[in-house]
């Protein structure tokens, strides 16, 4: 199959090197007034949504406690949700990772003899890379949320989880369109949108396949929910005969009643409403003939990484995540640098944790280091996961395991090593501060003797890349150690067993 | 991957090896990982109506709306039209001018009795052309569709429409307009309470889809400039009948 080969083809830049990407990404001056007013106005929104909950962090804590119970006993879930899905008539099919999965779905095209499939936004699909999967099998695959829709026509890739096609201006969509769909040149977004609903419409009315993502799958019921706005996911689920879901094995829930919970979290968090325009609650299929909707449901469960991410409490809490992208939103780095900097399909600090755990570390060695460990991601998070521990915890794994990269050069390893040396030896400590300070004096002058801040000392050497962009502190005159030897101020008194 | 083994049992076993390392771990380090405990929150404000502005302190507190003004507040808040009459001939009427005004011919009609009563005397008052609880096919050309709405949720403004009840899931979703039916005395007051509901079965046949919808369909895609109407209904019209 050709799954592999066109993975890397849809990712003009990858997750190896973000340090490149980000700095194309700032330069960009476009994408950054673009950002900054998308990342203020979901900001804004947020705030004004959740005001509208007498006790936000009790919702919050009691969506943590909910998701955590769910990962700790992931097993037992997945096999009630199995069982109940299946006594509805669903079909639940297991996939290991993207390859099978793109196998599986591609398998039930082939089977009812699919030509067309639609598609609502899924992030999971994009992560699988499904579309070049079913292209290869000579499969019309037509994405139909409007931002979706876009990017294909684009050829590019989303660069936000909620709003995929922020990084474009209407006037870049307008000439999209002009090309793709033979229309007049227009500026006005109610055109365009028109436009787009009329093409997609004649591709929904003749599709075989619908192809969804899940937000929540409910253990005790065997349901999945879908949120949206446009109403695309509940054509796509409602009229082609056969309805595929993907579904992440992180996306279970325990409870119906946990639904009430996570609609009052998701629509705030993610895009600042206090409800999506559409929830699409299925539960099976049709039990009548005479009833409504697909006549096959098939829910594909995706592995692709997630039982590993089990295997330590602290990254388990990536399972938690209910792709809100919240966190992208506040993130100073993914503000100044976008979506597409980051290389892979999860952007933004979710995508710094989730990307090393899904394609490897050493695949994406930088990502974990894209942070600047400020926190506001874990201030925001719905679900309360405590993404800079995590990243710390990758950062350390990177160090411990990934060969030598742009993400820990050579240099810095040995400046960590001297540092740590330094640092367990008093005396070696006192000699280096003293040599310091003379050394500093050669180079400050006057400025060195009365404390200053000697600024930004630019590019020195080797740690060029250290120094280019910090202050440097001056070391004090005299050293804290040498004042406390030689009695000065008020130190208290050092008599009692000395 | 192991070809011995099924995806389902590898899955499985990776799994609950995944949960057993992790569980050692964390019984070495009991503090590693600090998970609070739970705690049910104190619930959603009611009102969430105006802009959201908090009262003047000291002034005393507003009294809280009724279900169906907090319904139709939030429900109006996103664009959809509300209506409230006092019988199904004003019901009628209201739908026959609505449709006029919007230049809808054809009115596709679900399986509801009420809906099929108010929708033949729209058709009456020369409203609108009929097509009684109509396929996919049938829907495409239809201007409107009209259903009843078992449930609203105050909360939020919200619809509930439950395919145990009523064959209303393209009617409400294909055509450009969707005049929803709704009862005042079926409209509950949070989410929790409309799930509740939703979920019972009718004859003992569950709903294998229940939809919620607030307001018409919208997208922000394009530089978040909202737009209506993307892929469902354009107009939203919610009929409150007593």
């Amino acid at each position: 199959m050709s799954i592999a080969q066109s993975d890397h083809s849809a990712h003009p830049s990858s997750s190896r090197t973000f340090g490149k990407n980000a700095t194309e990404a700032l330069a960009d001056r476009q994408l950054h007034g673009a950002l900054h007013r998308a990342t203020s106005l979901f900001g804004e929104r947020r705030g004004a949504a959740i005001s509208t909950v007498d006790d936000w962090e009790g919702l919050r804590e009691l969506a943590s406690s909910i998701k955590d119970d769910t990962a700790r006993h992931l097993d037992r879930y997945l096999e009630q949700f199995v069982a109940a899905a299946e006594a509805a008539g669903a079909k639940v099919h297991w996939a290991r990772d993207g390859a099978e999965a793109c196998r599986i779905v591609a398998g039930i095209a082939e089977e009812r003899g699919a030509r067309k499939v639609v598609k609502s936004k899924s992030m999971v699909s994009e992560e699988i890379h499904l579309n070049p999967a079913l292209m290869a099998e000579g499969l019309d695959v037509i994405e139909t949320d409007l931002g979706e829709y876009i990017i294909q026509l684009a050829g590019e890739t989303p660069s936000h989880i909620v709003a995929p096609a922020i990084h474009k201006t209407k006037g870049q969509i307008a000439a999209l369109f002009e090309k793709a769909l033979d229309m007049p040149p227009t500026d006005d977004v109610a055109v365009l949108t028109q436009t787009a609903r009329e093409v997609l419409r004649r591709h929904f009315a003749t599709a075989e396949l619908g192809i969804s993502g899940v937000n929540f799958g409910v253990a005790e019921t065997g349901s999945i929910l879908i949120l949206e706005n446009e109403g695309n996911a509940r054509l796509t689920t409602s009229l082609p005969r056969t309805h595929v879901a993907l579904m992440g094995i992180e996306k279970l829930i325990p409870r119906f009643a946990d639904l009430e919970t996570f609609l009052r979290l998701l629509p705030r968090s993610g895009t600042g409403q206090q409800i999506t325009a559409y929830q699409s609650i299925i539960t099976g299929v049709k039990p009548t003939p005479e009833g409504e909707g697909p006549e096959e449901l098939h829910i594909v469960l995706l592995d692709n990484g997630r039982t590993r991410m089990l295997a330590h409490p602290l990254t388990r809490q990536t399972l938690w995540c209910i792709r809100c992208g919240a966190c992208l939103n506040v993130c100073p780095v993914y503000q100044q640098v976008g979506g597409h900097a980051y290389g892979s399909v999860y952007p933004g600090p979710i995508g710094a944790i989730v990307t090393p755990q899904l394609i490897g570390i050493e695949e994406a060695a930088q990502l974990p280091f894209a942070s600047t460990l400020c926190g506001a991601c874990r201030d925001v998070c719905p679900v309360r996961i405590d993404i800079p521990q995590i990243l710390l915890h990758l950062r350390s794994k990177v160090v411990e395991e990934a060969p030598p990269t742009a993400a820990r050069p050579p240099m810095e390893r040995l400046s960590f090593r001297l540092y740590t040396a330094l640092m367990s030896r008093p005396r070696l400590l006192g000699w280096a501060a003293r040599l310091g300070r003379v050394a500093q004096r050669a180079m400050l002058g006057k400025r060195a003797a009365i404390g200053e801040d000697a600024g930004v000392a630019g590019k020195v050497g080797p740690v060029g890349a250290w120094t280019g962009g910090r202050d440097m502190k001056t070391l004090a005159p005299k050293s804290f150690r040498d004042q406390w030897v030689e009695g000065v101020g008020d130190k208290p008194s050092r008599g009692g067993k000395q | 991957m192991n070809p011995s083994m099924s995806a389902r049992e590898e899955m499985m076993r990776a799994i609950r090896e995944g949960l057993a390392r992790s569980a050692e771990i964390e019984a070495r380090h009991p503090l590693q990982v600090a998970t609070p405990p739970p705690r049910r929150p104190t619930g959603v404000a009611l009102p969430i109506l105006g802009d959201g502005a908090a009262p003047e302190a000291g002034a005393p507190a507003a009294p809280a709306p009724s279900p169906l003004a907090a319904f139709r507040a939030r429900m109006e808040a996103v664009g959809g039209r509300v209506a409230e009459v006092a019988d199904e001939a004003e019901a009628a009427g209201l739908v026959a001018a609505v449709l006029t005004e919007l230049g809808a011919r054809t009115l596709a009609v679900t399986d509801s009795p009420l809906a099929q009563r108010i929708a033949a005397r729209t058709g009456e008052l020369g409203g609108a052309e009929l097509v009684p609880d109509p396929s996919a096919d049938q829907l495409f050309p239809c201007d409107a569709g009209i259903t009843e709405a078992q449930w609203g949720i105050a909360e939020t403004g919200t619809l509930v429409l439950a395919s145990a009840h009523e064959r209303n899931r393209l009617a409400s979703l294909v055509p450009p307009v969707h005049v929803a039916l709704l009862s005042a005395s079926r409209i509950v007051g949070t989410i929790g309470d409309a799930l509740a509901a939703a979920r019972e079965p009718v004859a003992g046949v569950p709903s294998h889809v229940i939809t919620f919808i607030t307001g018409p369909s919208r997208t922000s895609d394009i530089e978040l400039t909202l737009a209506i109407g993307v892929h469902g209904p354009q107009v939203l019209l919610v009929v409150i009948l007593p």
